[in-house]
Parts: C-alpha cells; sequence; structure tokens
C-alpha cells in the first residue's frame, strides 16, 4: 500500500511538470499582410519575452552564404550566444564586417571557397556589409529567445518555427505556455508593429498581423 | 600473296595510326602535365638581361621575378590554351611572349623599352574604337559620371554661370566672376583637350570640337599615363606623366594598364604599377586653392594637425576645396600593418563587379578578339569600369545609422549614432555643394512633436519652406559638410570666391559620430517615438533654387526608436 502511494503520488508530480509545458502550451501561428512591398517574404516574426535558451550553442551551424555578390540569406535570425559561418562560395574576394554597436567585427578580404565566422553575444540587430561591393548588405537579427521565425513567401509563421529549429537541430524548445505575449515584426522596409497575443490553455493561436511600408525600428526598444 | 600484301597493308596503317595517336598523346600529356612541369627561360632586351620582370603564364595569379641574369623558373596553376605561352612585363618596357617548348623551355623572351619621348601632338584614340574589343568596359564606362565630365550640364552651368533654362546671368558661375579667364576646369573635366590643346580649355569649344575623345576622361587619356607624380603647380597637387607614343615597330599602339601579360597585336601594352595604386586617382580627385596675395586662414579650428598633415599641407596660406585622395591616403597611414582595411583601394570600391554585370566575365576583352586575343581571368582579376560614386548603390551602404531612446521622467533622450562604413573616405567627399542631413522626428503617441530641450537644429542652407518638398531649416538634426566661406562670412560660397573653410563635419572613414538630444515629454506615461532619416544632397538648396537643377535628395537609411 505504501508502495502505491509512492508510486501515484511520483505519477501526479511527473504529470504536474510535464503536462502544461506539453499539452497546455501552444503554437503562434500566423499571416503578415504587407502594403507597399511586393512580397511578404523574409519579415522576422519575434516574441519579445519568451523563456531564454539553456541548450549548448556551439554545436549549432548557422550560415550567411556569399554567392553572385548577395548574402543568403538576406536576413538571419539567431538566438544570442550563436556561431555564424560565413563560407564565401562566390568568385571574387569578399571583405565582410559590421560596425553595428550590437556587433563590430571585420573578417578581412578572403578568397572563395574559404570561411570564416563570428559569435554573437549581445542582442540586436547586426548591418551586414562587404567592404568592396557596395550592393551587398544582410542583417543577422539576434533574439534573446527562440521563439521567432520568418515569413515565407506568403507572409505565414510559425512560432516556434520548427523548420527552422529542425534545419538548425536546436531541440528542447517547447511550445509557449499560455498567456499573453508581445508579437513584434521587422523587416528593412517595414513599419514596426507590435500585437499583442494570448495563447490559451489548450491550442494554438492564429493572428493576422497588417505592416505598412516605412521605417524599421529597433529589435528591443 | 594477295593475302600478305592486305596484311602488310593492314600493319603499315596500324603503325601509322598508332605512331600518330602516341604523337598526339604526347603532346596532350604534355599539355595536361603542366601543372607539375617547371619552365624556364630567360628575359632579355637590346641591353642585356632583364632584372625583376614579371614573368606568368597569362590570366595566371602567380607571377615570377626574374633574377640578374633575367632568368626564370615558372610552376603553371593552370593553362588554358594548347599552347604554352609565357608573358613578360616591366614598367618601362612593353609586354613580350614567347611559347614553351615540348621540355618546359622557353626561347628568350626579348622586351624592348618604352622610350622616353612623349609625343604632344599625339591625338588622343576615340572610346569608339575601343569598344570594338572592349565591349562591356567601354559600356559600362560610358554609363559613368567619368565619360561626361565636360558635357555634363551642371559643371557648364557653373562654368558659364547659367541655369538649366539656359539663362544667362544666374549665380554662382566662374565667367560671371571671371569674365576673362578660363579657369583650370578643363585640366579634369576636359583632360585630353587640356593635355592635346592647352588653348581649347574653354568647355563649350571642346564640345563643338569634331573630337569624341574630348568628352569625358576617355579610355586612351588614361591608359597613355605611365605614372602620377607630386606637382605643387598643378591643383590636384598631382600630375600624370605622359607617354605618348607608338610601337617603333608597325602601326599598334602603345597602352598602359594593370596587366603584365597582355600581348596582342592591336596594342603595344605596358604595364604600369600606378594603375592598382589609389595614387592613379589622385591628378583630379584633389583640389587645393592658393589664396594669394599673402591672404592665410586659421585652420586650426577646422581640423587637427594630424589631418591638416594629411592633405599634405603646411602653413596656412592654402586651401583644401577637394580632397578625396588626401582623405583616403591619411586614413591608410593611420592603419597598422595588420588591419583588414589596409592596402584597400580607390579601385577595389570604385571599380567592382555590380550585380546587374553578373555573370561574371572571364575576359576584358568581347565578340571576335575573345577568340584571338582572350585571356582567360579570374573575376577577380577583372576591374569594370563603372566608376560609382554618389550613386544609389553605392551611397545606401556607405553610412549605416542606429537610434537609440531613454525615458527618464518628463525628459526623452535620444542617440543617433551615423558610421560611415563602406567610404574609404570622408563622406560626403569632393565637391563641396554636396552634403548629408540627419533629420529627427521625436512625437508623442498622437504623432504630436516634442519640444526639443537639447541638442543641434539644421542650419538655414538646409533649405526653408515646406518639409514636404525637402525643406529642413531650423528642424533636429545635424548636417554633415564641408562648408566654405567668403571674405564676408557668406557660407557655401563656390570654391574661386572661398577664402576660408567654416565648417567641416563630414565623417571620417570608418568612424561613427554620436549625435544626443533631449526633449520635453509632457505626459511621463505617455509612448514617444522617433524618426531619424539620413540624406544625400547632391547640391545645396540655394544652388538648386537658382539653377533649377533636378537634383533629387537620396534617402540613404531611417530608422525609428
Amino acid at each position: 500500500m505504501r508502495r502505491f502511494s509512492y508510486i501515484v503520488f511520483s505519477l501526479v508530480f511527473v504529470l504536474t511538470i510535464y503536462l502544461p509545458g506539453q499539452a497546455l502550451a501552444g503554437k503562434i501561428t500566423g499571416i503578415v499582410k504587407v502594403k507597399g512591398l511586393r512580397s511578404p517574404v523574409d519579415i522576422l516574426v519575434y516574441v519579445v519575452k519568451a523563456p531564454a535558451v539553456h541548450e549548448d550553442l556551439s554545436k549549432i551551424k548557422f550560415t550567411m552564404d556569399q554567392q553572385n555578390l548577395t548574402f543568403i540569406p538576406h536576413i538571419l535570425p539567431i538566438p544570442v550566444g550563436a556561431t555564424v559561418d560565413f563560407p564565401n562560395n562566390d568568385k571574387v574576394n569578399h571583405n565582410i564586417f559590421s560596425l553595428s554597436r550590437t556587433k563590430k567585427f571585420n573578417l578581412g578580404s578572403y578568397k572563395p571557397g574559404e570561411s570564416k565566422n563570428v559569435r554573437f553575444d549581445k542582442p540586436g540587430i547586426v548591418e551586414l556589409r562587404c567592404d568592396v561591393h557596395a550592393e551587398m548588405a544582410a542583417y543577422i537579427m539576434v533574439l534573446k529567445n527562440s521563439y521567432f521565425s520568418v515569413t515565407d513567401d506568403q507572409g505565414r509563421f510559425e512560432i516556434p518555427d520548427s523548420k527552422y529549429l529542425e534545419q538548425h537541430h536546436i531541440k528542447g524548445i517547447k511550445n509557449l505556455s499560455p498567456g499573453k505575449y508581445v508579437l513584434k515584426i521587422w523587416h528593412e522596409k517595414l513599419k514596426p508593429q507590435k500585437q499583442i497575443v494570448t495563447i490559451p490553455e489548450k491550442g494554438d493561436i492564429s493572428v493576422e498581423i497588417t505592416a505598412v511600408r516605412g521605417t524599421p525600428g529597433v529589435l528591443y526598444k | 600473296m594477295k593475302r600478305y600484301a592486305f596484311a602488310g597493308i593492314l600493319l603499315l596503317l596500324f603503325l601509322i595510326t598508332h605512331h600518330f595517336e602516341k604523337n598526339s598523346l604526347a603532346n596532350t600529356t604534355q599539355i595536361k602535365d603542366i601543372n607539375k612541369t617547371t619552365i624556364q627561360g630567360r628575359v632579355s632586351s637590346v641591353y642585356g638581361p632583364v632584372q625583376n620582370a614579371r614573368v606568368r603564364i597569362p590570366g595566371d595569379e602567380k607571377y615570377t621575378l626574374t633574377d640578374k641574369q633575367g632568368r626564370y623558373l615558372l610552376q603553371p596553376t593552370h593553362v588554358h590554351f594548347q599552347g604554352v605561352k609565357v608573358t613578360a612585363g616591366k614598367e618601362g618596357w612593353f609586354n613580350n611572349a614567347q611559347y614553351a617548348g615540348p621540355l618546359g623551355r622557353v626561347q628568350d623572351i626579348y622586351l624592348n623599352p618604352i622610350y622616353l619621348n612623349d609625343n604632344p601632338d599625339y591625338r588622343f584614340i576615340s572610346p569608339v574604337v575601343c569598344s570594338r574589343c572592349h565591349t562591356k568596359l567601354t559600356r559600362y564606362w560610358d554609363q559613368s559620371k567619368m565619360a561626361h565630365t565636360t558635357s555634363n550640364p551642371k559643371v557648364l552651368d557653373m562654368f558659364y554661370g547659367t541655369d538649366a533654362f539656359q539663362h544667362d546671368n544666374v549665380k554662382p558661375g566662374y565667367r560671371l566672376d571671371n569674365p576673362n579667364s578660363n579657369g583650370n576646369c578643363a585640366v579634369c573635366h576636359a583632360p585630353s583637350a587640356a593635355v592635346s590643346s592647352p588653348w581649347s580649355q574653354d568647355l563649350r569649344s571642346v564640345l563643338q570640337s569634331p573630337r569624341t575623345e574630348w568628352d569625358g576622361v576617355s579610355c586612351d587619356y588614361c591608359h597613355k599615363i605611365q605614372k602620377v607624380f607630386p606637382d605643387k603647380t598643378k591643383a590636384s597637387r598631382m600630375a600624370p606623366i605622359f607617354e605618348r607614343q607608338s610601337s617603333p615597330i608597325g602601326n599598334s599602339i602603345l597602352v598602359f594598364g594593370p596587366y603584365d601579360d597582355v600581348v596582342v597585336p592591336p596594342m603595344a601594352a605596358s604595364y604600369a604599377s600606378v594603375f592598382n595604386k589609389g595614387q592613379f586617382c589622385a591628378t583630379c580627385h584633389g583640389h587645393f586653392k592658393p589664396l594669394g596675395s599673402g591672404k592665410t586662414w586659421d585652420h586650426s579650428k577646422i581640423y587637427s594637425p594630424s589631418e591638416w598633415e594629411g592633405f599634405g599641407l603646411k602653413g596656412d596660406t592654402t586651401l583644401p576645396i577637394q580632397t578625396t585622395y588626401q582623405e583616403w591616403e591619411h586614413w591608410q597611414d593611420q592603419l597598422s600593418w595588420n588591419d583588414p582595411n589596409k592596402g584597400k583601394k580607390c579601385q577595389d570600391c570604385h571599380m567592382s563587379w555590380r550585380k546587374d554585370m553578373l555573370p561574371y566575365d572571364n575576359y576584358i576583352v568581347d565578340g571576335g578578339a575573345r577568340r584571338m586575343w582572350g585571356t582567360y581571368r579570374s573575376p577577380e582579376d577583372i576591374h569594370p569600369h563603372q566608376f560609382d560614386g554618389g550613386t544609389k548603390i553605392q551611397l545606401k551602404t556607405a553610412l549605416s545609422m542606429e537610434i537609440e531612446g531613454k525615458i527618464t521622467g518628463k525628459k526623452v533622450d535620444i542617440n543617433v549614432y551615423i558610421t560611415n562604413t563602406n567610404g574609404g573616405h570622408w563622406v560626403p567627399t569632393g565637391e563641396t555643394m554636396r552634403s548629408i542631413m540627419m533629420v529627427l522626428k521625436v512625437v508623442d503617441s498622437n504623432g504630436n512633436p516634442l519640444k526639443m530641450l537639447k541638442g543641434e537644429r539644421l542650419p538655414e542652407w538646409t533649405g526653408k519652406g515646406k518639409v514636404e518638398a525637402g525643406n529642413y531649416a531650423g528642424l533636429p538634426g545635424s548636417v554633415f559638410a564641408r562648408v566654405l566661406a567668403d571674405d564676408k562670412g557668406h557660407l557655401n560660397v563656390p570654391f574661386w570666391r572661398a577664402t576660408s573653410i567654416a565648417s567641416d563635419t563630414r565623417i571620417r572613414p570608418k568612424s561613427t559620430v554620436k549625435l544626443s538630444y533631449e526633449f520635453l515629454l509632457e505626459n511621463p506615461e505617455d509612448e514617444p517615438s522617433a524618426e531619424a532619416r539620413l540624406i544625400y544632397r547632391p547640391v545645396i538648396r540655394p544652388w538648386v533654387k537658382n539653377k533649377h537643377w533636378l537634383a533629387e535628395d537620396i534617402l540613404i537609411t531611417s530608422r525609428v526608436w
């Protein structure tokens, strides 16, 4: 009888800890509709305050490629503490650097086939440039948590972004617990937009954000 | 008997085929194995062996230098043609070539010297001639400002004192103030004419000439420059050294350039290292004005001693009008040897590939010329002649801006950080009519502007009138420009009337300017916002109004807090 009580007590304890994080929590899915842009692609949608990542990011690979005088992707969101590889897969030398206050670095000029990397240890926006090719510009968005997504060509997003997490082999990111969250967007040609979303006790929440062309804001005010 | 004869013929055919096949394979093997082969030879001249000649397989990234006896050993990294050509070039000599033999031996490469007999009567070749082989290069050049420096309407309006409608007596105008002088505008705005016919320095007469090579900075003009030397008698304080001559043999034309491996019959090419140096641009991208008549001005309030020295100036009798080359040189001089920016030069940014030029080309000649004389090169070794500068493409990444804010009770503090990210010179540079403005707007949650308590406002010359029409005078913000002044204290005067520099707030290479502002927040519970816009203005507003010019502002970037 005593043994039975012990088992029941342990089971209740485990369920109390485990269930709210899984069955009760939900995703934020939705769509961003834009006015003044050709396509609603590459818009960063992120949760301002959410549980931080405690995973070891040193083994996770994030890549900002260089091909045909273009950074690929144009916007790369990463959790704070991540390291990004900068392979030169172009036919000419490139010199990537940033003078953003979030992260200042200069990788110097390097040849096709070579790669260098940088660790980003402070949240904020990092504007990338190539010292010799004026058209090359991209953004690394260093976020405080892993609850973010970049829209597809239809403007759709999902937080947490299962594709992104799978692509980068990031594990341990659970759905958000029920409650209120501040959702923001960032794009270099869109005005900042803020929306408060409430994740219900059960299931996901679907939102629609309307953004207009304008001056972009800061990531965290 | 017939059977034996037939067998004999078959055997003979087999042997012949085998022999040719073997020889053919041997040749192929020779070419395929060239990577493992060492090519050796000698570079000589009428004076004997040539030391320090640059020897390479054309298009190859690596080259080797000859020793005292003119000998070289070359290990090519790749070969593109069936014959193995070896080229040699050295400053002051015509490039030349030889073909390697089967054992990697090459007959002496004979170099002819560039004789020092510059011909002032030489007529520069029209760019149309160059375009026959260098079609793409000349097309890019033709689309650049460099190709139309003489026919540029703003240049002509500034010279003659006219406006966009060709009305006379519209200030400013060089001729309005100096009716009997041609000035020295043609030296850089019509350099082919200025060098060929010094009496044709009136810009209209240059344009009316049938000599099409006289408009702009033409191909043959630049490629006739062998060296660039300091010359304090020139407005730029640097002067080109020309060698306008033809090859002693045949009718080929001497052309200087950055390649030591160009050996093609229509051109007598000669390697000149100055083509790979920022110095090459110095003959025009600098402009100094001696004040004359014992006049001086106090530069210590505008420039640090280091900056003044960087302009190459001593004393206070000279006014630096345009200092693009000196700005770059001073920046480079200050960098430590291991700085990633050390060694960056004008050509790296202003003659680099653009997306609209892709896919990358591996040749600098086009059409039939490519098949006959083309040298396969890495795109890294090719400099498209687009000369981008002050264009949207360049400006969008030349500067970057960040904004931050903080609310403390009834005060809002806004900091704006502007960084010269991609300019290897101060930004804006060149003509003093250019400026960059940061326009700041801070509003409450209802969109009403907040009252500024501390901070700079934009000066009157950024335009009085409606903000929507691009007039920003009096608004919170800052302007970056070199402002020339005259004896009476007038600001933004043209260079020929300037006697001092009132201010020079342009942003130094790779440096950040922090601008701080304080605003009053009536309701501490409110959520104000701030928007900063960074705008490039190619011509200051008063001149645009006077001259009726179309000179649209370019929004570099904007940020919201």
